[in-house]
Protein backbone atom coordinates (compact mmCIF):
# COMPACT_ATOMS: atom_id res chain seq x y z
CA UNK A 1 0.00 0.00 0.00
CA UNK A 2 1.42 3.51 -0.97
CA UNK A 3 0.84 6.61 1.47
CA UNK A 4 -0.48 9.15 -0.46
CA UNK A 5 1.43 12.10 0.95
CA UNK A 6 0.55 14.50 -1.88
CA UNK A 7 -3.00 14.03 -2.14
CA UNK A 8 -3.42 14.69 1.90
CA UNK A 9 -1.64 17.81 1.56
CA UNK A 10 -3.55 18.72 -1.22
CA UNK A 11 -6.93 17.98 0.25
CA UNK A 12 -5.46 20.31 3.20
CA UNK A 13 -4.55 23.34 1.13
CA UNK A 14 -7.38 23.27 -0.33
CA UNK A 15 -9.79 22.94 2.39
CA UNK A 16 -11.46 26.04 2.87
CA UNK A 17 -10.86 26.81 6.23
CA UNK A 18 -7.04 26.24 5.51
CA UNK A 19 -5.73 29.68 5.44
CA UNK A 20 -8.34 30.92 8.29
CA UNK A 21 -6.17 28.20 10.15
CA UNK A 22 -3.12 29.25 8.63
CA UNK A 23 -3.89 32.91 9.77
CA UNK A 24 -5.39 32.18 13.16
CA UNK A 25 -2.15 30.10 14.11
CA UNK A 26 0.26 32.76 12.63
CA UNK A 27 -1.94 35.94 14.64
CA UNK A 28 -1.14 33.64 17.89
CA UNK A 29 2.61 33.24 17.60
CA UNK A 30 3.04 36.86 16.69
CA UNK A 31 0.72 37.89 19.72
CA UNK A 32 2.86 35.02 21.83
CA UNK A 33 6.26 37.03 20.40
CA UNK A 34 4.91 40.53 21.49
CA UNK A 35 3.76 39.43 25.13
CA UNK A 36 7.02 38.04 25.74
CA UNK A 37 9.18 40.58 24.59
CA UNK A 38 7.12 43.58 24.65
CA UNK A 39 8.93 45.60 21.65
CA UNK A 40 6.73 48.09 20.39
CA UNK A 41 7.99 46.81 17.36
CA UNK A 42 6.43 43.63 17.28
CA UNK A 43 2.84 44.52 16.32
CA UNK A 44 0.87 41.49 15.93
CA UNK A 45 -0.47 43.17 13.17
CA UNK A 46 2.39 43.43 11.43
CA UNK A 47 4.61 40.54 12.32
CA UNK A 48 1.36 38.21 11.13
CA UNK A 49 1.40 40.29 8.01
CA UNK A 50 5.08 39.62 7.21
CA UNK A 51 5.20 36.46 8.39
CA UNK A 52 2.20 35.76 5.81
CA UNK A 53 3.14 37.32 2.98
CA UNK A 54 6.47 35.28 2.97
CA UNK A 55 4.98 31.70 3.56
CA UNK A 56 2.13 32.67 0.61
CA UNK A 57 5.41 33.58 -1.84
CA UNK A 58 7.13 30.72 -0.27
CA UNK A 59 3.66 28.64 -1.36
CA UNK A 60 3.16 30.41 -4.66
CA UNK A 61 -0.40 31.32 -3.58
CA UNK A 62 -2.29 34.06 -4.85
CA UNK A 63 -3.84 37.14 -2.36
CA UNK A 64 -7.35 36.83 -4.86
CA UNK A 65 -7.23 32.77 -3.35
CA UNK A 66 -5.89 33.89 0.58
CA UNK A 67 -8.53 36.67 0.14
CA UNK A 68 -11.40 34.47 -0.71
CA UNK A 69 -10.21 31.79 1.90
CA UNK A 70 -10.54 34.31 4.59
CA UNK A 71 -13.63 35.80 3.93
CA UNK A 72 -15.39 34.06 7.44
CA UNK A 73 -12.76 36.80 9.29
CA UNK A 74 -13.48 39.65 7.15
CA UNK A 75 -17.11 39.54 7.61
CA UNK A 76 -16.46 39.99 11.37
CA UNK A 77 -14.42 43.63 10.35
CA UNK A 78 -18.05 45.61 10.11
CA UNK A 79 -19.38 44.65 13.44
CA UNK A 80 -16.32 44.89 14.78
CA UNK A 81 -15.85 48.49 13.43
CA UNK A 82 -18.88 49.26 14.98
CA UNK A 83 -17.97 47.96 17.90
CA UNK A 84 -15.37 51.18 18.31
CA UNK A 85 -18.96 52.87 19.25
CA UNK A 86 -18.72 51.71 22.42
CA UNK A 87 -15.22 53.13 24.04
CA UNK A 88 -15.90 56.14 22.08
CA UNK A 89 -18.81 56.68 24.47
CA UNK A 90 -17.09 55.54 27.61
CA UNK A 91 -14.36 58.06 26.80
CA UNK A 92 -16.27 61.09 25.70
CA UNK A 93 -18.41 60.78 29.07
CA UNK A 94 -14.96 60.15 30.90
CA UNK A 95 -13.13 64.32 29.71
CA UNK A 96 -16.17 66.21 30.66
CA UNK A 97 -14.15 68.35 32.57
CA UNK A 98 -11.52 69.81 30.17
CA UNK A 99 -14.33 69.36 27.09
CA UNK A 100 -13.16 72.33 25.52
CA UNK A 101 -9.49 71.91 24.94
CA UNK A 102 -9.95 68.57 24.12
CA UNK A 103 -12.19 68.84 21.27
CA UNK A 104 -10.66 72.14 19.93
CA UNK A 105 -7.42 70.24 20.10
CA UNK A 106 -8.68 67.26 18.67
CA UNK A 107 -9.88 69.26 15.61
CA UNK A 108 -7.19 71.47 15.09
CA UNK A 109 -4.39 69.31 15.60
CA UNK A 110 -6.01 66.34 13.52
CA UNK A 111 -6.87 68.13 10.65
CA UNK A 112 -3.02 69.77 11.14
CA UNK A 113 -1.82 66.37 11.01
CA UNK A 114 -3.76 64.80 8.35
CA UNK A 115 -3.04 68.19 5.59
CA UNK A 116 0.84 68.53 7.01
CA UNK A 117 0.95 64.62 6.23
CA UNK A 118 -0.52 64.90 2.66
CA UNK A 119 1.30 68.23 1.77
CA UNK A 120 4.81 66.55 2.30
CA UNK A 121 4.03 63.29 0.62
CA UNK A 122 2.84 65.73 -2.59
CA UNK A 123 5.58 67.83 -2.00
CA UNK A 124 7.86 65.19 -1.97
CA UNK A 125 6.26 64.05 -5.51
CA UNK A 126 4.48 61.34 -4.39
CA UNK A 127 1.67 59.57 -6.70
CA UNK A 128 -2.26 60.41 -6.27
CA UNK A 129 -3.03 56.59 -5.29
CA UNK A 130 -0.16 57.22 -2.28
CA UNK A 131 -1.86 60.78 -1.37
CA UNK A 132 -5.04 59.42 -1.00
CA UNK A 133 -3.58 56.24 1.49
CA UNK A 134 -1.05 58.64 3.96
CA UNK A 135 -4.26 60.60 4.44
CA UNK A 136 -5.64 58.67 7.00
CA UNK A 137 -2.18 57.20 8.48
CA UNK A 138 -2.85 58.59 12.31
CA UNK A 139 -6.41 56.51 12.50
CA UNK A 140 -6.42 53.70 13.74
CA UNK A 141 -6.42 50.77 11.40
CA UNK A 142 -9.89 49.65 10.73
CA UNK A 143 -11.43 53.01 10.06
CA UNK A 144 -7.93 53.79 7.78
CA UNK A 145 -8.54 51.46 5.56
CA UNK A 146 -12.20 51.96 5.02
CA UNK A 147 -11.64 55.63 4.56
CA UNK A 148 -8.28 55.31 2.10
CA UNK A 149 -10.52 52.77 0.02
CA UNK A 150 -13.79 54.66 -0.02
CA UNK A 151 -11.49 57.43 -1.52
CA UNK A 152 -9.61 55.46 -4.16
CA UNK A 153 -6.43 54.92 -2.56
CA UNK A 154 -5.11 51.21 -1.37
CA UNK A 155 -6.86 49.66 2.33
CA UNK A 156 -3.55 47.13 2.68
CA UNK A 157 -0.79 49.92 2.44
CA UNK A 158 -2.94 52.05 4.55
CA UNK A 159 -2.43 49.61 7.57
CA UNK A 160 1.28 49.54 6.69
CA UNK A 161 1.42 53.50 7.15
CA UNK A 162 -0.67 53.07 10.08
CA UNK A 163 1.44 50.89 11.78
CA UNK A 164 4.90 53.02 10.85
CA UNK A 165 3.41 56.11 12.17
CA UNK A 166 1.84 53.82 15.41
CA UNK A 167 4.96 52.30 16.08
CA UNK A 168 7.58 55.45 15.13
CA UNK A 169 5.15 57.53 17.64
CA UNK A 170 4.72 55.34 20.64
CA UNK A 171 8.77 54.74 20.59
CA UNK A 172 9.75 58.54 20.58
CA UNK A 173 6.50 60.20 21.51
CA UNK A 174 7.15 60.86 25.12
CA UNK A 175 10.74 61.91 24.73
CA UNK A 176 9.83 64.20 22.17
CA UNK A 177 7.49 66.10 23.78
CA UNK A 178 9.51 66.74 27.21
CA UNK A 179 12.48 67.54 25.18
CA UNK A 180 9.65 70.30 24.48
CA UNK A 181 8.60 71.05 28.41
CA UNK A 182 5.37 69.38 27.39
CA UNK A 183 4.42 67.48 30.49
CA UNK A 184 0.70 67.90 30.93
CA UNK A 185 -0.76 64.32 31.32
CA UNK A 186 -3.41 65.41 29.16
CA UNK A 187 -1.50 66.87 26.58
CA UNK A 188 0.80 64.07 26.58
CA UNK A 189 -1.95 61.54 26.01
CA UNK A 190 -3.51 63.92 23.73
CA UNK A 191 -0.71 63.89 21.23
CA UNK A 192 0.32 60.33 21.25
CA UNK A 193 -3.65 59.24 21.06
CA UNK A 194 -4.20 61.76 17.96
CA UNK A 195 -1.27 60.98 16.41
CA UNK A 196 -0.44 57.10 17.18
CA UNK A 197 -3.89 55.79 17.66
CA UNK A 198 -3.91 52.34 19.46
CA UNK A 199 -0.16 52.01 19.76
CA UNK A 200 0.17 55.23 21.10
CA UNK A 201 -2.78 54.89 23.69
CA UNK A 202 -1.22 51.86 25.19
CA UNK A 203 2.47 53.75 25.43
CA UNK A 204 0.27 56.89 27.38
CA UNK A 205 -0.88 54.03 29.57
CA UNK A 206 2.07 53.08 30.57
CA UNK A 207 2.74 57.11 31.74
CA UNK A 208 -0.03 56.96 33.80
CA UNK A 209 -4.01 56.66 33.82
CA UNK A 210 -4.99 60.23 33.19
CA UNK A 211 -2.76 60.01 30.11
CA UNK A 212 -4.14 56.85 28.56
CA UNK A 213 -7.48 57.93 29.03
CA UNK A 214 -6.85 60.86 27.40
CA UNK A 215 -5.28 59.17 24.53
CA UNK A 216 -8.09 56.59 24.52
CA UNK A 217 -10.73 59.43 23.83
CA UNK A 218 -8.09 61.34 21.46
CA UNK A 219 -7.79 57.97 19.30
CA UNK A 220 -11.35 57.22 19.20
CA UNK A 221 -12.75 60.97 17.98
CA UNK A 222 -10.00 61.26 15.80
CA UNK A 223 -11.34 58.27 14.44
CA UNK A 224 -14.61 58.84 13.60
CA UNK A 225 -13.60 62.30 12.63
CA UNK A 226 -11.69 61.39 9.50
CA UNK A 227 -14.26 58.67 8.48
CA UNK A 228 -16.68 61.10 8.40
CA UNK A 229 -15.57 64.42 7.13
CA UNK A 230 -12.30 63.30 5.16
CA UNK A 231 -14.42 61.69 2.16
CA UNK A 232 -17.32 64.31 2.26
CA UNK A 233 -14.22 66.98 2.21
CA UNK A 234 -12.79 64.89 -0.86
CA UNK A 235 -15.87 65.08 -2.48
CA UNK A 236 -16.54 68.41 -1.84
CA UNK A 237 -13.06 69.19 -3.29
CA UNK A 238 -13.12 66.68 -6.22
CA UNK B 1 -26.16 37.50 26.22
CA UNK B 2 -23.05 37.74 24.30
CA UNK B 3 -25.17 36.49 21.22
CA UNK B 4 -27.71 39.59 21.89
CA UNK B 5 -24.87 42.02 22.01
CA UNK B 6 -23.60 41.02 18.43
CA UNK B 7 -27.18 40.63 17.02
CA UNK B 8 -27.46 44.55 17.88
CA UNK B 9 -23.98 45.19 16.14
CA UNK B 10 -24.55 43.29 13.37
CA UNK B 11 -28.18 45.67 13.15
CA UNK B 12 -26.37 48.77 13.52
CA UNK B 13 -23.68 47.31 10.42
CA UNK B 14 -27.07 46.28 8.52
CA UNK B 15 -28.35 50.12 8.93
CA UNK B 16 -25.44 51.81 8.04
CA UNK B 17 -25.20 49.92 4.88
CA UNK B 18 -28.65 50.70 4.17
CA UNK B 19 -27.98 54.55 4.44
CA UNK B 20 -24.70 54.21 2.85
CA UNK B 21 -26.98 53.16 -0.38
CA UNK B 22 -29.67 55.37 0.39
CA UNK B 23 -28.22 59.12 1.62
CA UNK B 24 -24.28 58.97 1.98
CA UNK B 25 -22.49 57.39 -0.41
CA UNK B 26 -18.98 58.87 0.54
CA UNK B 27 -19.42 57.25 4.04
CA UNK B 28 -18.75 53.42 4.46
CA UNK B 29 -21.58 51.66 5.89
CA UNK B 30 -19.82 50.60 9.23
CA UNK B 31 -18.88 53.64 9.98
CA UNK B 32 -22.48 55.37 10.01
CA UNK B 33 -23.46 52.33 12.32
CA UNK B 34 -20.72 53.10 14.27
CA UNK B 35 -21.96 56.91 14.50
CA UNK B 36 -25.40 55.41 14.82
CA UNK B 37 -24.48 53.46 17.81
CA UNK B 38 -22.71 56.29 19.20
CA UNK B 39 -25.80 58.25 18.75
CA UNK B 40 -27.91 55.36 20.79
CA UNK B 41 -25.44 55.09 23.36
CA UNK B 42 -25.78 59.11 23.85
CA UNK B 43 -29.29 58.97 24.02
CA UNK B 44 -29.65 55.94 26.10
CA UNK B 45 -27.53 57.13 28.58
CA UNK B 46 -25.22 54.04 29.20
CA UNK B 47 -23.93 50.83 27.73
CA UNK B 48 -25.45 47.67 28.88
CA UNK B 49 -23.80 44.47 29.83
CA UNK B 50 -24.18 42.37 26.66
CA UNK B 51 -23.26 44.85 23.86
CA UNK B 52 -20.11 45.54 26.46
CA UNK B 53 -19.25 42.45 26.27
CA UNK B 54 -19.78 41.36 22.66
CA UNK B 55 -18.07 44.61 22.01
CA UNK B 56 -15.00 43.91 24.30
CA UNK B 57 -14.54 40.45 22.66
CA UNK B 58 -15.05 41.79 18.71
CA UNK B 59 -11.93 44.78 19.73
CA UNK B 60 -9.51 42.02 21.50
CA UNK B 61 -9.83 40.49 17.83
CA UNK B 62 -9.65 43.44 16.18
CA UNK B 63 -5.67 42.86 14.91
CA UNK B 64 -6.50 39.45 13.41
CA UNK B 65 -9.85 40.67 11.74
CA UNK B 66 -7.33 43.20 10.15
CA UNK B 67 -4.74 40.77 8.84
CA UNK B 68 -6.11 39.50 5.66
CA UNK B 69 -7.20 43.01 3.87
CA UNK B 70 -3.75 43.90 5.10
CA UNK B 71 -2.22 41.50 3.19
CA UNK B 72 -2.62 43.37 0.05
CA UNK B 73 0.12 44.94 0.71
CA UNK B 74 1.96 42.33 -1.70
CA UNK B 75 0.03 44.00 -4.35
CA UNK B 76 1.84 47.19 -3.78
CA UNK B 77 5.30 46.22 -3.84
CA UNK B 78 5.89 48.29 -6.70
CA UNK B 79 4.03 51.19 -5.35
CA UNK B 80 5.86 51.85 -1.81
CA UNK B 81 9.20 51.35 -4.27
CA UNK B 82 8.46 54.15 -6.44
CA UNK B 83 7.27 56.12 -3.80
CA UNK B 84 9.65 54.87 -0.78
CA UNK B 85 11.77 58.03 0.41
CA UNK B 86 8.36 60.19 -0.11
CA UNK B 87 6.47 58.10 1.97
CA UNK B 88 8.97 57.95 4.83
CA UNK B 89 9.61 62.30 4.67
CA UNK B 90 6.01 62.70 4.91
CA UNK B 91 5.88 59.77 7.77
CA UNK B 92 8.65 61.26 9.85
CA UNK B 93 7.94 64.64 9.47
CA UNK B 94 4.82 65.01 9.71
CA UNK B 95 4.93 62.60 12.91
CA UNK B 96 7.45 65.21 14.77
CA UNK B 97 5.64 68.29 14.18
CA UNK B 98 2.07 67.36 14.27
CA UNK B 99 3.24 65.46 18.16
CA UNK B 100 5.12 68.66 19.28
CA UNK B 101 2.15 70.77 18.21
CA UNK B 102 -0.41 69.16 19.37
CA UNK B 103 1.05 68.24 22.79
CA UNK B 104 1.52 72.54 22.92
CA UNK B 105 -2.06 73.54 21.85
CA UNK B 106 -3.20 71.33 24.64
CA UNK B 107 -1.21 72.59 27.14
CA UNK B 108 -1.76 76.13 26.02
CA UNK B 109 -5.60 75.87 26.50
CA UNK B 110 -5.83 73.77 29.97
CA UNK B 111 -3.63 76.12 31.23
CA UNK B 112 -5.75 79.16 30.18
CA UNK B 113 -9.01 77.19 30.86
CA UNK B 114 -7.42 77.00 34.30
CA UNK B 115 -6.22 80.79 34.93
CA UNK B 116 -9.79 82.16 33.81
CA UNK B 117 -11.19 80.01 36.28
CA UNK B 118 -8.70 80.81 38.88
CA UNK B 119 -10.40 84.90 38.14
CA UNK B 120 -13.90 84.14 37.99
Amino acid sequence: MTVEWQAALDAVIQHPLFFVGLTLGVYQLAVAAYEKTRWIILQPLLISMVVLIAVLLALDIDYVNYKQGTQLLTLILGPATVALAVPLYLNVRRVRQVLWPTLITLFVGGLFATVLGVALAWAFGAETMILKTIAPKSVTSPIAMLVAEEMGGSASLAAVFVMITGILGAMIGVELLRVFRITNTAAQGMALGIIAHGIGTARALQESEESGAFAALAMSVMGVLTAVLMPLAVALIA
Amino acid sequence: MLLRGLSWLVAFQLAGTALNVLFFPVIPGPIIGLVLLFIYLMLRGGVNESLNEAAASLLRYLPLLLVPPAIGVMAHMDDIKADFWAIIGALVISLLVSMVFIGWLMQTLINRQARNKGKL
